[in-house]
Order: C-alpha cells, then structure tokens, then sequence
C-alpha cells in the first residue's frame, strides 16, 4: 500500500481548501507551490475536457509519470480529490470515493464549517488518517 | 481500442506535423498564419496563390475565396492515404461534424496542456521525472519528448496501455529516416512543417500495423 504524499481537495474556483503529505516519496514542496499546483491542476483539469477528439469529455482522471501517477475524481458539485500514488496502486479510486464520504460527513455535515473554505477539522484528518494510514 | 491522432511540436513550441486517423469530431480548419505551411493538409487553411498544386487536399470552407484551380475540394476526409479525389466545384463543404476549435488553437491547447503537466510533475517529483501520460474517459494522451526538443503526442482511445514506445518507435523510424536526414525539409525553421509524403505515408502504415489500432 504505497500511497505517495499529496492528497489535496480543491473546490470548484480552483483554490486550494485541504492538503496532506502522507509519506516522504515526494518532494517537499511550501505552502505557497502547494496553492500554485492546485491551481494549475483546475486549470489543466478544464483544458482536458475540451481537447477530446470524439466529443464531450470528462477531464483528466488519471496522470502519470514514471514513478508515480496522479488520480483526479470531479464531484458533482465541482470538487477535485487529489490523490498521488505509486504506479502500481489499483484501489485508488475506491479510496478517492471513501475520502469524499468522509469529507461529506466530517465536514459538509459541520455546522462550522463555511463551503469552500480551507478544512480545519480534527476529525477530518482522523478519519483520513485512520483511512489511508501513513502511507507506505 | 484506437488511435485518433498525432501532433509533433518542435523546440520552437509550434506544431509542425499533425496526423490523425478516428476522429469524430474535426477541427476547423487553421486561420490564415495561424499554422506553419505543411503541417498538414487537412488542416492548413486555404493558401494563397504560391503553394504548388501537390497540396492538393485542402479542405475548403471559404466560399469567397476565389483562388486558382490549383486547389480542389476533398470530398472524402484525411483518412488513410492521401487519395484526394479532385472535383473543381466551388461549393462551400464544412465538414458536418467539426468541433468548436480551430486547429491552430486546439494544437495550442494540446502543448499548453503537456508543458504544464511536464513542469508540475517535475515540481511534484523533486527528481527529473518525465510525464507520461494521463487519461480522461474518452482520451488517453501519451508523451514522448525527444533530447533535440521534439515532442510526440499521441491521443489514443483510454484503454491502451502506455503508447510511449509506439512514439518512440515513430521518431526513431520514420521520423529519422524521411525528417531529419531528408535534405529538403527545413527542420528548425520558423515558417514550415514537416509535412511530407513519404513520412505521413510511413507513420500511417506504422499505425495500422499496431495491434490497438481497431
């Protein structure tokens, strides 16, 4: 189970509102590159759907690399989890989908919690951590 | 499981050849200036008086454009072998499932797309990592760059395996052979394609031949 560093939640304006380094495969990268990629990916993410040579498309799901690949899942409502992974990972989207349960419980169902605004939630980042683990 | 098409984009950033096979939905054709000449016949906007009569593919779409006869309408589309067939009527034949982008955007949009999945996979990685490739649910785009600075792109159907070897395989066998060592195709130039008949004709074959191609 080697789940790389990096899940990120980015809403519907492209902005960054949860991420989290699981294990130390990646870079270390600040806070503010961490925004910069949110924002890229959104972006890519519109472009893709329109690049589609037999008709309407859904936007990137999945991008790889050599080492790693990066699983994309859009929500209804205009969400993007983010999840990177070593190449070999098969269940990553079962994951992406428990992650939006969790997200829909921990913190859609907060009282407290302003939509689209950056996740400050213990039990969120309990449940993710009880769900991916610490990676690897 | 199918290929749909193929764009090879220079150092320069510009597209310069463009090929493709399934496409349902077309592009439009280019604007005038927005592509380089001989990218692709299919695509190339209506040249002007001066382009010789072998380009003889152009699909038309100006009704207005009242040009010599040196260019005809295709009546059939690129697909396969260049076997235009010629009729020298004027009428103005959209093709009826072209999609809402031009070509010269749409090949603007596809490098845009791989330069910045290149940077934000080298950023993410730390290492010097290549992208791939990513997939949609009704895409799949591979990469291959080459150390000169060329990028092969191919969009196949989502289910193929990885196609970085099948680019490989095309700049190593056609691309070298009726490209780079063909004396007559200005490689490197600001103005020109490297469209050619014996290259399109070679990567066509080497593209029906693979087994994913339908």
């Amino acid at each position: 189970m080697a789940i790389f560093g990096l899940g990120q939640i980015i809403n519907k304006a492209g902005g960054l509102v949860y991420q989290r380094n699981f294990a130390e495969g990646l870079a270390q990268l600040t806070s503010n590159e961490y925004l910069v990629l949110a924002g890229t990916l959104h972006g890519i993410h519109a472009i893709t759907s329109r690049l589609s040579p037999v008709g309407s498309s859904s936007g990137a799901q999945v991008i790889e690399g050599e080492t790693f690949k990066m699983t994309i899942l859009l929500t209804i409502t205009g969400t993007k989890f983010v999840l990177l992974t070593s190449l070999s990972e098969t269940t990553v989207e079962a994951m992406l989908q428990k992650v939006y349960d969790i997200y829909g419980d921990a913190v859609m169902k907060n009282p407290f919690h302003t939509p689209e605004m950056p996740i400050r939630s213990e039990r969120f980042d309990a449940r993710i951590t009880a769900l991916i683990g610490t990676g690897s | 499981m199918t290929i749909y098409s193929l764009y090879i984009y220079d150092r320069h950033c510009a597209c310069v050849y463009y090929q493709d096979w399934h496409r349902t939905k077309r592009p439009k054709l280019a604007t005038e200036g927005g592509t380089l000449r001989a990218v692709s016949q299919a695509v190339s906007p209506l040249s002007s008086s001066g382009d010789s009569t072998s380009l003889s593919t152009s699909e038309f779409i100006n009704p207005r454009n009242t040009l010599s006869s040196s260019t005809g309408i295709v009546v059939a589309t690129s697909e396969g072998p260049q076997t235009a067939t010629f009729t020298p009527t004027m009428a103005s034949a959209q093709t009826p499932n072209s999609s809402g982008l031009p070509f010269d955007e749409e090949a603007k949009l596809v490098y845009g797309v791989v330069l910045s999945l290149k940077n934000m996979i080298k950023k993410l990685s730390g290492r010097d990592e290549q992208f791939v490739n990513y997939r949609t649910s009704t895409y799949k785009l591979h990469l291959y760059e080459t150390l000169s600075g060329y990028k092969f792109v191919l969009l196949s159907d989502p289910k193929v395996d990885s196609m970085r070897v099948v680019l490989r395989q095309v700049y190593l066998g056609p691309f070298l052979e009726y490209v780079v060592r063909n004396p007559l195709v200005k490689l490197d130039s600001r103005d020109y394609g490297v469209d050619n008949e014996y290259f399109r004709t070679s990567v066509d074959r080497l593209v029906r031949g693979l087994s994913v191609f339908l």
